[in-house]
Formats: C-alpha cells, sequence, structure tokens
C-alpha cells in the first residue's frame, strides 16, 4: 500500500469521526503533538543500555498507550465512533507511579533545579518530558474550547490529562535515572553570575 | 498488537467479470468481525488485505478480488484448488458503518464495493450507492444492492459500446456525479476504492458538501 494518498493536500484531513477539518485544528495538533512525542520517545529507546529490558518493556507499553491516547483524540467527542474506542484504563496511571517511586528511590535526593542534559538517553528523556508538557497544555485547551462535554467524556478526557502529567514526571525521574545507570552526575541549577562578576 | 491467526480452507471461486472472481473459504470457529472490515494472507515478503464481502453472521467469508495480469498475488486463489489450506490474520481496520440521521451515500470504485455489500448482509438500508466501474459486467452485486439502497447508480468511466448504451445508470465518474448530481446537503460519505477517486472526490465533498462526514477506505 502506498504511503501517500493525496487526500491531505489540500489541508484538509479527516478525524476518525468521519468529520473535515483543517490540519491546523486544535485536535489535529493536539495527536499530533503526542504522535511526536511518540517518536521522540522511541529514539530515547535506542539510547538505552540493552541490559535495561524492565524499562525498554514499560516505554513501550507507554508508547501503547500513546496510540490509545491518539485515536481517542482524532475522534470528536460523544460521537458514534467514541462509543467503539476503549476508555484509559487508570491503572495505567499507577503504573507510572510504581515505576517513578521505584526509580526515585535509587536516586540520591534532589536540593534544587537540574540543567536538562547529561547522557543521550537523559537528555532524550528531558526532551520527551517537555513534549509531553506541551501534548498535556494543548489537550487542557481543546477541552475547555470544546465544553460543555457528556460526562463520560469529561471523565476520559481527565484520565488522558492525568496519565500526561504523570508521564512528564515519569520522563524527568527517567533522565535522572539514565544519568545514574551512565554514572553521570546531574548538573543542579546555580543562578548565572553577572558577567561583570566573572570578568 | 499481534493479530491473531487463522486457518481457512478455500471451498470454490466464481467469477463475478472478465477479472474479478468472488473467492470463497471456511469461516474458522472463533473468528469474528465488524463489516468493513479486512483479511490479511501473506506469501514470503508479500501481504494482501482484502475486505470481507461476505455478512458478519454468515458461515463463510468471501471476497472479491480484481485479478491483476501478471499480479504477485491477486491470481492465487483463483489457480488453487479448493480444498487448499490459507492462513490469514484479522479483522483488520476501522471501515465501519455508523447509523445516523444523515443520508448515508455509500462510494465505490471496482471491487470497492465490498465493504458495502457487508454492510447490507449485516441489514443496512436506504442508502445511496455511487458505484465506479468501467461497463455493466461490472456491477457486482447488484441485484443485492439495488434492493437495499434507496438510489442505486453505477456510474460508467467508460465510453460504452453502442449496444450497452442504453444500460441504466450515469455515464461519468462518480465525481462527476458528485459535481453536478448529488443535491446540496449534509451527509454520511464511505468511500471505499482506488486512492485516485478518493483523492479527487474529497474536494468536491468539501467544497459541495461542507458539513457532512466522510470514512476512507483506500485501495492504494
Amino acid at each position: 500500500m502506498k504511503v501517500y494518498t493525496k487526500t491531505g493536500d489540500r489541508g484538509k484531513t479527516s478525524l476518525f469521526s468521519g468529520e473535515r477539518v483543517l490540519k491546523c485544528h486544535d485536535r489535529v495538533e493536539t495527536y499530533g503533538e503526542i504522535d511526536e512525542l511518540n517518536s521522540f520517545i522511541g529514539m530515547l529507546l535506542t539510547f538505552l543500555p540493552k541490559e535495561e529490558k524492565q524499562i525498554v518493556s514499560e516505554i513501550q507499553n507507554i508508547q501503547r498507550v500513546l496510540f490509545q491516547i491518539g485515536s481517542w483524540l482524532a475522534v470528536t467527542p460523544d460521537s458514534g465512533y467514541a462509543a467503539q474506542l476503549s476508555p484509559l484504563d487508570p491503572a495505567f496511571i499507577e503504573n507510572l507511579e510504581q515505576s517513578i517511586d521505584q526509580m526515585d528511590q535509587a536516586l540520591p535526593e534532589l536540593h534544587s533545579f537540574i540543567l536538562p542534559g547529561g547522557g543521550q538517553a537523559a537528555a532524550t528523556a528531558h526532551v520527551a518530558r517537555t513534549i509531553c508538557r506541551r501534548a498535556e497544555r494543548h489537550l487542557i485547551r481543546l477541552v475547555q474550547n470544546e465544553k460543555p462535554l457528556g460526562k463520560k467524556t469529561e471523565e476520559r478526557m481527565a484520565i488522558t490529562q492525568i496519565y500526561l502529567n504523570r508521564l512528564s514526571d515519569y520522563f524527568f525521574i527517567l533522565a535522572r535515572y539514565c544519568n545514574m545507570l551512565m554514572d553521570i552526575a546531574d548538573i543542579e541549577y546555580l543562578p548565572q553570575k553577572k558577567p561583570a562578576d566573572t570578568a | 498488537m499481534i493479530h491473531k491467526e487463522y486457518k481457512t480452507e478455500l471451498t470454490g471461486v466464481r467469477y463475478l467479470s472478465a477479472a474479478t472472481y468472488e473467492a470463497s473459504f471456511t469461516r474458522p470457529k472463533n473468528f469474528s468481525f465488524l463489516p468493513g472490515q479486512r483479511i490479511r494472507f501473506s506469501a514470503k515478503t508479500i501481504q494482501r488485505d482484502y475486505t470481507i464481502v461476505s455478512g458478519p453472521q454468515d458461515d463463510r467469508i468471501t471476497l472479491c478480488i480484481h485479478h491483476i495480469k501478471d499480479g504477485k498475488f491477486s491470481g492465487i486463489f483463483a489457480s488453487t484448488t479448493p480444498g487448499t489450506q490459507f492462513m490469514f490474520t484479522g479483522p483488520h481496520g476501522y471501515f465501519r458503518y455508523f447509523p445516523s440521521d444523515d443520508q448515508a451515500v455509500f462510494i465505490a470504485t471496482g471491487t470497492g464495493i465490498a465493504p458495502f455489500v457487508s454492510f447490507v448482509h449485516d441489514h443496512v438500508r436506504g442508502f445511496i450507492l455511487l458505484h465506479g466501474i468501467t461497463g455493466p459486467s461490472e456491477q457486482y452485486y447488484k441485484e443485492q444492492l439495488i434492493s437495499a439502497a434507496s438510489l442505486y447508480i453505477p456510474c460508467f468511466s467508460s465510453r460504452l459500446p453502442d449496444r450497452q448504451n442504453t444500460s441504466a445508470g450515469f455515464h461519468g465518474r462518480v465525481t462527476r456525479y458528485l459535481e453536478k448530481n448529488l443535491p446540496s446537503g449534509k451527509y454520511h460519505f464511505y468511500l471505499c476504492g482506488s486512492a485516485g477517486m478518493i483523492a479527487d472526490s474529497l474536494p468536491i465533498i468539501d467544497e459541495r458538501f461542507p458539513e457532512s462526514k466522510v470514512f476512507i477506505e483506500s485501495y492504494a
């Protein structure tokens, strides 16, 4: 099957629920960000040590959940199509929390902000964290703009929002954890001295 | 997600036109699908998806296949003895019918008629159907579709020989019918067939029927 269908050449696309919308529609922007996040996660996976099988499997599960979120976002709320999709299981949030706690226990306590970076895996995890935050902000805007929503949709969007919020925390901890695995120390943030002071 | 693999047996082949045939298979006991979904066959590195023509309650699975001359896969069932076993995965795809107060318009080219026949097996009625074909010999499942549709329009894309020119239908492509004949309104369009037909139909739908919904299955 050819990758190019030419159906989007005029700047419009079809949602799963059938509506024709501009590609700059808030809904398309939001699931586009989820796709961007998922792609960065794919890159992150290539930088992880191969022996970290549990983290790799955990991250691949996150990629699957993000696909599910993408499907939800490609459907107009309360449409017939929405009823066909399985709701996001709140257990996914609990899984993230457990992983965060597990990694956090192994890490030295943090007393200040850290500079995003370190090894390739950690730096990519920080990028994933920021894209995740952006997707979360966009989701909130989308939900606000489309209110009032049905009760079920409100609940589903709330779970998605919580999941994205927790996921960005997960990537923050994962970044630190990856640096720790590679014996790279986090660099704490210290206010930049005035140029005159450094002369 | 890894799709489950099923074993099936070819039970028969019948030609619907010179280049298109219907292949029938046994239906594995635990295999279920929704009308509009596809199954996937593999041979070495080649994979081909075919939309199921039969209904979800039928005992057999039938497929409508355009036999491409020198094609790598499309002739495989036509040249195989009934009783031969095949493996397939599925069901695949999200092309489904959603009941609505808005008029449903099904648009197909060639064997893209397959999901709409499956819809009919699943008791979908009252739709408008535009079937883009080269001539009357390609009006597959005509009787079934006529009895279920509120309006059945074969759209003949080739200039027909005079003896066939009396055939009831529209002489022109489905896109031409959309542009000139379908009254303005809000519809649920279901498009299945060639990528070219779909790419050409969408701008017309966007312009003439902007409030409509569109569901797409492309046979690229």
